[in-house]
Parts: structure tokens; sequence; C-alpha cells
């Protein structure tokens, strides 16, 4: 729905206050004359923001500058505060919750872990995020939740999760209303996206286009245009890729691969690989050490994950694709394979123009929960 | 002034008397009191438990003082329980422990890209505890990771205790001198296995290098290179999860808390 409400004085100030926290957090100014010359505020109107900002404990004043060559007074400094307030960020992926616990500078100072085991899945949500509220140094500024499927984050409302069976839920409402705080809810595979721009430590250029393809137990594509000023997720694991193949997120699961090597065990009687207990580490340290069951299982990923890859190349043209969820531990091995198979769906120049990246850190969707909700509260990211 | 209740092996064992402090600290902020039972100060001869559990608002258990089964029966009687250093599968029993998996990443990577070393023996833990298991699966993890998987007689038992450790490097010395690094489960064992080396005239770092997870005085005064959990902030953080419950707040799952490498003597750049 297109919004033609007009601002009031309310979102005119919020709007100020974000543009001056920003300035500062940049390191784009650092007091008052600079904030207003830079801005474009009013002096009056920077003053009145700057010690709210002050008040609140965003910002504190520390130290005087340079006197400006006229002469005047010499400028009282401001700086950042990230340690003023704190904010979890969750995922969930169909096996466990993981949540991380950081300041608003994104330093993570606690991680909370809970496997899903039967019980209702908000229960065991509401349980580990009480698990981080417990561990809370400062006040809590706002909850960032990431789920598998398809969201509307604008009203927080998850709009289909087939693993978790979750249709129509207003998870940000729900959560919110129990837990007493502001809560933000999008897609993981976005979030991951999102991580990888978030809090100036990527190696990503931030201007950059990036899409994320995340697999775990569901296919994903996160997208995050023009350094995350865009972004969107979305699930793609009912794709098939010919009208007679298996949907993505059963080609791609780790028990189907399992299936499959155990299938295909009989024509290689000589893999490394284990009978049981196979993991993705097993698989690529087989893959490294010239296995050809491996390279064979190996190969068959890097095809299904190329045809999705050369289309979101050709339709979005980004200038990163990063691979994500428990499929990245599989390492150079795929990566490698990945390129050389999309390069052969499309022009090699195409692809030439574009990197590739594994981003194997399990944490990477709730890194991106917490920036997602602090972007929505103090638009600072 | 409310009391809670922790549960030990043993109050002098350094892991143990740090995990106190963190506790402490934040019962005497809070306004709670602490009463410990260390149940096997002498390891030959445990004694039952004498906390009275009708009297505590909450308990707290350390690594593995109590069986599983114990465990469960204290959580099912709705006691607020928290556990440090161990965590019970398939309960939602909260917890907090240090990133095993995480610590031996740490101290692979370091042995293998920036010391050079590639043939390494793993000492590991006892593996009934959970950080001896995972420890264990961690360090097999990183070196798969690294294409230097050790063959299997460079995997040694060590059980967490020293005297242990030290016998096993010693066997080893006896039949094979071909690897280049220990990795020790805990700091404590690989100081042990740094005695056995010493005692073979096997000069660290310049022929083996040595490293342990865990840090403490012991490994600071010897030079170790170790992985270091802030047990202190273990303790604190379990304390801060147990007042939580006491309030009324329910809580499931894990909160794990990160190491850091502390490179000393005993590993040395390549």
């Amino acid at each position: 729905m297109i919004d033609v409400r007009k601002a009031t004085r309310q979102d005119l100030k919020r709007h100020n206050r974000s543009t001056l926290l920003r300035a500062v957090v940049y390191g784009l100014a650092d007091n008052r004359a600079a904030l207003a010359q830079i801005t474009g505020l009013a002096k009056p109107t920077v003053s009145d923001l700057i010690s709210e900002l002050i008040t609140e404990g965003f910002l504190i004043e520390r130290g005087t500058g340079e006197a400006a060559e006229n002469g005047g007074k010499r400028p009282r400094l401001l700086e950042f505060v990230p340690a003023a307030r704190q904010v979890i960020g969750v995922s969930i992926d169909a096996h466990q919750i993981t949540g991380v616990l950081a300041d608003l500078s994104g330093r993570i100072v606690a991680e909370h872990i809970a496997r899903l085991d039967g019980t209702r899945v908000i229960d065991i949500l509401i349980d580990a995020i009480n698990g981080l509220i417990a561990q809370l140094d400062a006040p809590l500024l706002c909850i960032g939740v990431g789920v598998p499927g398809v969201v509307d984050s604008e009203r927080g409302i998850v709009e289909h999760c087939a693993p978790l069976g979750w249709r129509h839920l207003p998870l940000a409402e729900q959560l919110s209303a129990v837990l007493h705080c502001p809560v933000t809810v999008a897609n993981n595979t976005e979030l991951a996206a999102l991580a990888q721009f978030a809090f100036r430590s990527g190696e990503i250029d931030r201007s950059h286009n990036l899409i994320t393809i995340l697999v775990n137990s569901t296919a994903e594509i996160g997208v995050a245009l023009r350094g995350a000023y865009y972004h969107h997720g979305g699930d793609i694991g009912g794709l098939r890729l010919t009208p007679t193949s298996a949907p993505l997120h059963e080609t791609l699961s780790w028990a189907a691969i399992q299936h499959h090597a155990a299938d295909l065990r009989a024509s290689y009687p000589a893999t490394m690989l284990p009978e049981r207990d196979l993991t993705i580490v097993h698989l690529r340290y087989a893959a490294i050490n010239d296995d050809p069951l491996a390279w064979c299982l190996i190969d068959e990923l890097a095809e299904a994950l190329a045809t999705v890859t050369a289309w979101a190349i050709m339709l979005l043209h980004p200038h990163h694709v990063s691979l994500a969820g428990e499929i990245a531990e599989l390492g150079a091995p795929l990566l490698d394979r990945l390129r050389a198979k999309t390069t052969a769906l499309l022009a090699p120049e195409t692809v030439d123009a574009v990197t590739f990246s594994l981003a194997d850190d399990a944490r990477l969707s709730a890194v991106g929960a917490l920036a997602h909700a602090i972007h929505q509260k103090l638009d600072i990211l | 002034m409310q009391r809670v209740g922790v549960i030990i092996n043993n109050r002098y064992d350094v892991f143990q008397s740090k995990v106190i402090q963190g506790i402490e600290a934040v019962a005497a902020e809070q306004g709670y009191s602490v009463e410990i039972d260390a149940i096997a100060e002498n390891p030959a001869q445990p004694r039952p438990l004498s906390l009275n559990f009708d009297g505590l608002s909450g308990v707290i258990a350390i690594a593995n003082v109590l069986p599983d089964a114990m465990l469960r029966q204290i959580h099912a009687s709705k006691k607020p329980l928290t556990l440090i250093s161990h965590d019970v599968s398939d309960t939602p029993i909260p917890a907090v422990i240090a990133d095993n998996a995480q610590g031996m990443a740490l101290l692979v990577r370091h042995m293998i890209e920036t010391c050079g070393r590639q043939r390494i023996v793993f000492v590991r833990g006892d593996m009934g505890q959970s950080d001896g298991s995972a420890r264990a699966a961690a360090f097999e993890r990183e070196m798969m990771r690294y294409n230097c998987m050790p063959p299997p007689e460079f995997i040694l038992n060590g059980d967490f205790k020293p005297t242990h450790a030290r016998a096993a490097v010693a066997r080893l010395l006896q039949t094979r001198t071909d690897f280049d690094a220990i990795i020790a489960a805990d700091y404590l064992t690989a100081l042990a296995a740094w005695d056995a080396l010493r005692a073979a005239d096997i000069r660290v770092p310049d022929t083996v290098q040595i490293a342990g997870f865990g840090d403490g005085i012991e490994a600071e005064t010897a030079g170790l290179t170790t992985v270091a959990a802030d047990v202190i902030e273990q303790g604190r953080r379990g304390m801060r999860q147990l007042i939580a419950q006491i309030d009324g707040v329910q809580i499931r799952g894990v909160t794990v808390l990160k190491t850091y490498l502390v490179a000393r003597n005993s590993t040395r750049l390549r």
C-alpha cells in the first residue's frame, strides 16, 4: 500500500535525531556547530536534539576541540556511546534458535542457543530471548528476529514458514506483548545479506549489490542492493529446476546428500567417506583428498546452485555472491565448482565481474537481525 | 536474604574457585547469600550432598558434579537450576558454557597457520563430560578442515587428569617421536604433557610446541599458550541466569561465552 500520510512533527523530529546521531556515529561531525553546518538544521534544533541524545545516554561530551579561525568558544566534542543500550538478535531454523546480545556497535557480549525439541517454537523462542535478557548490562533497545520463509517485515508478520508450519503469524506483535520491547521480524537470508554490510566490519563495499544464497534446512535468497539501502529475502526451496526434479530444499538438504551418498557408495567402493555419521566436514575433507564420490556429490550440488546463481546474476546484477548456511562449510571445493558451473551458463565476462565468497558464520542471520532492529529503531547503520 | 546453593567437586580447584568468585560477586550485588557444597574434595571418597534444598531459592551445579539423572530430578521439582560448564542434552535446563568449538578452532589455527606445525598430538579430556567430548569433536573437525588428520595413535587419553596425560605422552614417546606439536583439552594436562617431554629431553618450543584449553596462573607462570575462557565471567553469567529464574522468568538453552588466544613461549611463529 502506498503511504500518502503527510509527515508529522514527530516524524520530522525522529528523522532529524537520526540524522544527527548518524553523523556522529560515522565521524562526519563531532560538535554542534559542525552538525548544524553539515545537516542544514538550525542551531537551536541541533542543540535541543543533542541535549536529548546526551540525556538518554547515546552521546557524551568529551573534551573540547579547536576554536574556529575567527575566534569564539572552543566547541565541546561529542562522542557516540555504543554501550548506551543493548540489542538482541535471534534467528530460527528448523533445528535451533541462535541468539546474540550486543551493544549498538554490534560488539557481541553473549550468545544463547536453544534446540527445538517438539515444544511450541514460540515458547522456546521466548525462553531463549529470556536467556539473553538475563545477561543485560544496559537497557534493552529492541529485539530483531529472523525466520525462514516469507515475511512481511514492515508489519512483522510471518506470511509463510514451511519448516515451522507458520502461516500469517503476527510474530512481532506477539513477542512484543510478552517481552515488553519493540520487536522486528525479517527473513533469515535477507538478514544474512544485511549482516555482511552491517557495523562496517565486512569486506564488502557498502555501495555494492550483494546476493546471499543460504542453504540449511531450507534454500533461500537474500538481496541487499546499494549497500543494503534496499533489502529483501525469500524462500526458493519449493523451486524445481526441471519439471521432473525434486524441489531445491530436498535436493540441497543435508539429509538428501547423505541418502544420495549411501545410494552411490556401491559405485565408489574405495571412497573415504564414512558409512555412518557423515558430516559436511567429512565431505570437504574427502574432496580435498580427491575422493571421486565426494566430488560427484559436490558437482551435483554446484550444478543446482549454479542455475539459481545464474538467474540471480542476470536479474539483479550483483557485485558479490555469498554462499551461507551449513553448506558453506564445504568451503573452496564447492565455491570453485559453483563459479565454474555458473560461468558455463553465462557469458564469462558477466561472471568475471562478480566476486564469490563463503559466509560460514552460524550467527550471520542473528547478527543481521540485530542490525535490522537497530536500523529500524535508530536508523544509524 | 535469599540463599542459593552451589554444588561443586572441589572449591580449591583453580577453575571452580574462579567460577565461585564470579557467582559470589553477582550474589553480593543482588543481595543473595551463597552456600557452597563441595562434595569431592577427596576424589577417592566423594560424600553425599549436604545442602538442604528446601531453604534454597535456587541451585547452581558446576561441571559434572551431579549425575544427569539427579539434575533432571531437581529440574522436574521446579527448583530454579543453572548448570555451569555442563549441558544435559534433551532437557531445557539452562546452562552457561565456554565456546569449546570456537576455542579449539583458535588453538588449531594458531598451531597450523601461525606456528607452521601439522603433526599434532591431541590429549583428550574426560569424554564423559560435555567439555571433554565437545573439545575432542572440535579438534577432529578443525584438523579435517586443514587436511591434517592425525593417525589414531596421536589421540591420547588425558581425562582432564595431569597424571594420566603425563603417562600417555610418556607412552607415546616410547614408540613415536614424529610429532611436532601437542594440543591438550585443558591447560593442566598440557603442562603435564610438557613435563613428559622435558623428562625425555625434548625441547619446547624448538622441537615440539604445546598449547592447552583454558587458562590459569600455572599456565602463565610456565609460559604455556592457551585459549582463555573468562571463568569468573562464566560464574557471573551463571548467577544472573539463576536470579532471572528465581524471579519467575523461564529460560531454556545454553549461554555461550567466547574464548580468546593467549600466545606465550610454548609456541612460536614459524
